[in-house]
């Protein structure tokens, strides 16, 4: 019997409990960062410009940790990251 | 109709034609999503569209000035009126902004809020005046007045107070592309020259042309751009969830990046894009 998807998620949080939480930390703290410095266009891209770059770090250490890593997998986060910081450039330094 | 649930299908489940990972996640798909990107940032930087106004923000003193009559009718007040003389006063106070590079009440060289407005022939009995820079929407800038325990509400709620002006205008401030927004209140002295009042219903017709003429956005390219950003990532956001949902449902395991930190990643970007929309007030 397949087993539900919360299953899967908790499954996945709980083996990797202090990558996500390293991740959830820096987002967190990437929040923090973007209101202590709100309004100051120049420092919020910054900010997310530091913040894409931790998370390609973060996916490269955590896909080297469960020994997952592959050339791939590294060109994806590296694609979503510069999605992101292109798109939201737009809106932060226009 | 098969065609395009196929398509569908191709594009959010994953599935053995697919690699068994939902297309619009591969690689190639998230490049074509880059090489969009990348060209809108080039297009609006290049087309200059940050020099129309209305492109680095989404708001207008139209909007500002409804808002903050709706809140004077929440607190049982009456409706400011809009004064083109106070509205002028508040575009040179913008512009020596930009030009004295200052954000402050006051001018390095000791200009007051009130010097600009005498200065347009509106004698006042009250007279008050609220800053804010960096908003992209007319409602935060608005909510954070209205939130501000230094005085901003008490302007807005002030009930001394009849008229009203509004300049919203672009420019560089410490280095920094910046909207300032300039609100001043007045109260006319009684017995003085009364400038000539627009009444609130007539706001829309000629006698605000200088206001529309300057401030108004002559492009919604912010808005748009704005509304395209949260639906592609609502879109990212989908396709992660659909392609971790069928990937543990039919157990399958694969080489690709991970779902579930995707989906954490974009949602503190979009919590991100929302505080950023946020500016200064003073």
């Amino acid at each position: 019997m397949a087993k539900p998807v919360s299953f899967h998620l908790k499954k996945e949080l709980k083996n990797n409990f202090f990558d996500y939480l390293l991740l959830i930390t820096a987002g967190i703290f990437f929040l923090i960062l973007l209101n202590i410095f709100r309004g100051q266009r120049v420092i919020e891209f910054i900010v997310l410009v530091s913040f894409a770059f931790f998370y390609i770090i973060w996916g490269v250490y955590h896909h080297i940790i469960n020994e997952t890593f592959h050339l791939k997998t590294v060109i994806e986060y590296i694609l979503i990251a510069f999605i992101i910081i292109f798109l939201l450039k737009i809106i932060i330094l226009p | 109709m098969e065609k395009v649930k196929n398509f569908i299908h191709h594009l959010f489940i994953p599935h053995e034609e697919n690699n068994f990972r939902a297309k619009s996640l591969h690689t190639d798909f998230l490049t074509v999503y880059l090489v969009i990107a990348f060209l809108m940032t080039m297009v609006f930087k290049q087309g200059n569209f940050r020099n129309v106004l209305g492109f680095a923000t989404d708001i207008s003193a139209d909007k500002l000035y409804q808002l903050v009559n709706e809140q004077r009718q929440k607190n049982n007040l009456p409706s400011l009126v809009l004064n083109s003389s106070l509205s002028l006063a508040a575009q040179k106070k913008a512009e020596n902004m930009f030009q004295e590079n200052y954000w402050s009440h006051y001018s390095p060289d000791g200009k007051t809020p009130w010097d600009f407005i005498l200065g347009t022939g509106y004698k006042y009995e009250y007279a008050g005046e609220n800053l804010a820079k960096n908003f992209l929407f007319s409602n935060g800038v608005v909510d954070a007045w209205m939130n501000s325990t230094a005085g901003h509400r008490e302007n807005i709620l002030k009930k001394e107070y009849t008229e009203v002006g509004y300049a919203i205008v672009n420019g560089i401030l410490n280095g920094e592309q910046t909207t300032l927004v300039v609100q001043l209140f007045g109260t006319p002295l009684a017995g003085s020259f009364v400038p000539k009042l627009v009444q609130a219903e007539e706001v829309s017709a000629p006698l605000q042309i200088l206001a529309q003429k300057t401030f108004q956005p002559k492009i919604n390219a912010f808005n748009l751009t704005f509304n395209f950003n949260v639906i592609f990532m609502a879109f990212l956001l989908l396709a992660l969830a659909l392609d971790f949902y069928f990937a543990s449902k039919f157990n399958i395991i694969r080489i690709a990046g991970k779902n579930t930190a995707h989906f954490l990643f974009i949602i503190f970007i979009l919590m991100g894009l929302f505080i950023s929309t946020i500016g200064t007030i003073i």
